[in-house]
């Protein structure tokens, strides 16, 4: 009895362990590999070369242009979303007449596949027929079309709002279920005492789901850091570079010019950054369970 | 109806009023596009002059979707199966048991969450050139299966945990032996958990783009993500009618069935998270 109950949780989880450690273990020791070799388009081996492909991506201007946009990138994504959230997260936690169907609609974004909302707001935002030039002449908003992805500085911002908007729903969920487990005493004790909506909010409210804040935080810094399609599909990157974030750069430095080396020394880094959000991560939930 | 409720639903529609109108804003876009008459889509009007319910009919010929849809369904149920076969046995391991290695176990799961596909897709690209497995739909089903385990272990083990030990040890008091326990009494209780996490586990393999991107070559065995965006990519012309009417035929299936489920995913990452 004892020896199996011993045996027994490993073999529960060994089959999963041995999945998911050949899509990500291996894969990872290639990029090592990759990176450290001269390598040809097919991904065959050249000579050892050391650093010379990390050095080689100092070198590139466009690669030090896409890490600060990525920064741009993420910081723009992920505070823009948390800011909407929590009103939005405040307002859903409140009893009204179509909570549901509030609730529904907010959530939305989050189950179409971000090709797709990509490439609808391609459509939207063309300039001649797109749908956003003419509804905002109709409301007498612009008097003129905008081209909007024709130039970096309409297009950023416009990837950068769309990211929010996919953003909001898992970010509203995370929030929620902080907002679920305050009990409803602690505001009428507070308004016994005369505190008014923004102190109980200040003092009850944001404190008790800050760790729900955190996060939201990391774990929005991790997925949008690592998020492709919006970009991709909108713009490839383009004009002539100048959306370019990691993972675009990326992609098209491996697969568009075919230096395999280059692209796998650029997923290391991210591995690194990576692997830095994640610690920080497993910080804010161990500290949490220490507490509770 | 109450005259307080009432105020206060208007100013609460009010403040969502932003959020609401950009996200029905591309599912208009969609559908007026979808519906438009050949001829009128690219002047700029918000409304057809009429319905074009055929656009449908050509979209489907034309953009092949019938055989992208295959594909996708395919891919998405066989993923969702293994991704499940493997994930429910370990949910239960964390659940129940304590054993050494398990916090190794949990952050190791965490890191394979964090590693999204883009990072490693170069490495998976190698990986699939020397197994010989490039364009194969089934090489794709194994790596999204193996990229959600992390959420499907998390998703049913946060309801695994809600399952009380009770009825459990009444069963072993009853001289019931754990396997017949675990199939008789625990696996009935978790299968609405069950069925949550396969259709989210469904909705991510079906929405997936990376992957599929790079490694499926040809336009037989292009899921409908690839399909979709290979009508707008490099393209000199693109049909917007076309390409519309299928993201709407895409995505409305997928929608519908989140909008029903959300609540779930509500309860079951807030139990997630705070764990």
């Amino acid at each position: 009895m004892t020896a199996k109950r011993v045996v027994a949780p490993y073999v529960l989880i060994l089959p999963s362990f041995v999945l998911a450690a050949l899509i990500v273990i291996w894969p990872v020791n290639e990029l090592a590999q990759i990176a450290s070799h001269s390598v040809n388009r097919f991904g065959q081996l050249r000579d050892f070369v050391g650093m010379a492909n990390f050095r080689a991506l100092l070198d590139d201007p466009n690669f030090i242009a896409s890490l600060w946009r990525t920064g741009i990138w993420t910081l723009g994504v992920v505070g823009g979303a948390i800011i909407c959230s929590v009103p939005v997260a405040l307002v859903l936690n409140e009893d009204f007449y179509g909570r549901d169907l509030a609730r529904v609609i907010v959530m939305l974004p989050w189950a179409v596949s971000l090709t797709m909302t990509a490439i609808v707001w391609r459509w939207a935002l063309s300039g001649e027929s797109g749908m956003l030039n003419s509804a905002l002449i109709e409301f007498g908003i612009i008097d003129s079309n905008i081209q909007w992805l024709a130039e970096a500085s309409t297009a950023f911002p416009m990837q950068i709002l769309i990211g929010i908007l996919v953003t909001i729903p898992f970010t509203v969920t995370i929030i929620l279920g902080g907002l679920s487990s305050i009990p409803d005493d602690l505001y009428e004790a507070a308004a016994l005492e005369g505190a008014g909506r923004w102190e109980q909010f200040r003092h009850i409210t944001l404190p008790l789901i800050a760790p729900f804040l955190n996060i939201a935080l990391v774990l929005n810094t991790i997925y949008v850091f690592n998020s492709f399609p919006i970009i991709w599909a909108m713009t490839q990157g383009g004009p002539a570079n100048s959306t370019d974030i990691l993972v675009t750069y990326l992609y098209k430095v491996g697969f568009r010019l075919g230096k395999l080396g280059e692209a796998s020394a650029v997923s290391l880094v991210m591995f690194g950054i990576l692997l830095i959000f994640t610690l920080i991560y497993v910080r804010l939930t161990t500290a949490r369970g220490a507490r509770a | 109806m109450n005259a307080s409720k009432f105020r206060r639903s208007v100013v609460c529609w009010l403040v969502l009023s932003p959020v609401v109108v950009a996200a029905i804003f591309p599912f208009a876009v969609m559908l007026i596009t979808a519906l438009k008459p050949n001829t009128e889509v690219l002047t700029p009007t918000w409304w057809p002059s009429r319905t074009a319910w055929e656009n449908f009919q050509t979209m489907w010929v034309a953009t092949n979707f019938g055989n992208a849809l295959r594909n996708s369904l395919y891919v998405s149920v066989l993923a969702t199966l293994g991704s499940l076969i493997v994930s429910i046995p370990a949910a239960y391991a964390l659940t129940r048991f304590d054993f050494r290695g398990r916090e190794f176990y949990r952050q190791f799961l965490l890191v394979t969450q964090m590693l999204s596909p883009i990072v490693l897709v170069v490495g998976l690209f190698r990986l699939m050139v020397a197994l010989g497995l490039i364009d194969s739909i089934n090489a794709v089903t194994v790596v999204y299966a193996a990229f959600n385990i992390a959420f499907s272990v998390w998703m049913l083990q946060s309801y695994f945990a809600t399952i009380p030990l009770d009825l459990e040890e009444a069963a072993w008091m009853e001289g019931a032996g754990r396997t017949k326990t675990l199939v008789k009494v625990f696996l009935p209780l978790a299968v609405p958990a069950m069925v949550v996490t396969a259709i989210f586990t469904f909705i991510n393999a079906w929405n997936e783009f990376v992957i599929a991107l790079t490694l499926l070559r040809s336009q037989d065995s292009y899921t409908l993500p690839i399909q979709i965006f290979s009508l707008v990519s490099g393209r000199y012309t693109v049909e917007w009618h076309h390409v519309m009417a299928a993201t709407f035929a895409a995505t409305i299936p997928v929608a519908i069935a989140f909008a029903w489920l959300q609540r779930y995913l509500v309860r079951g990452l807030a139990l997630g998270a705070v764990k």
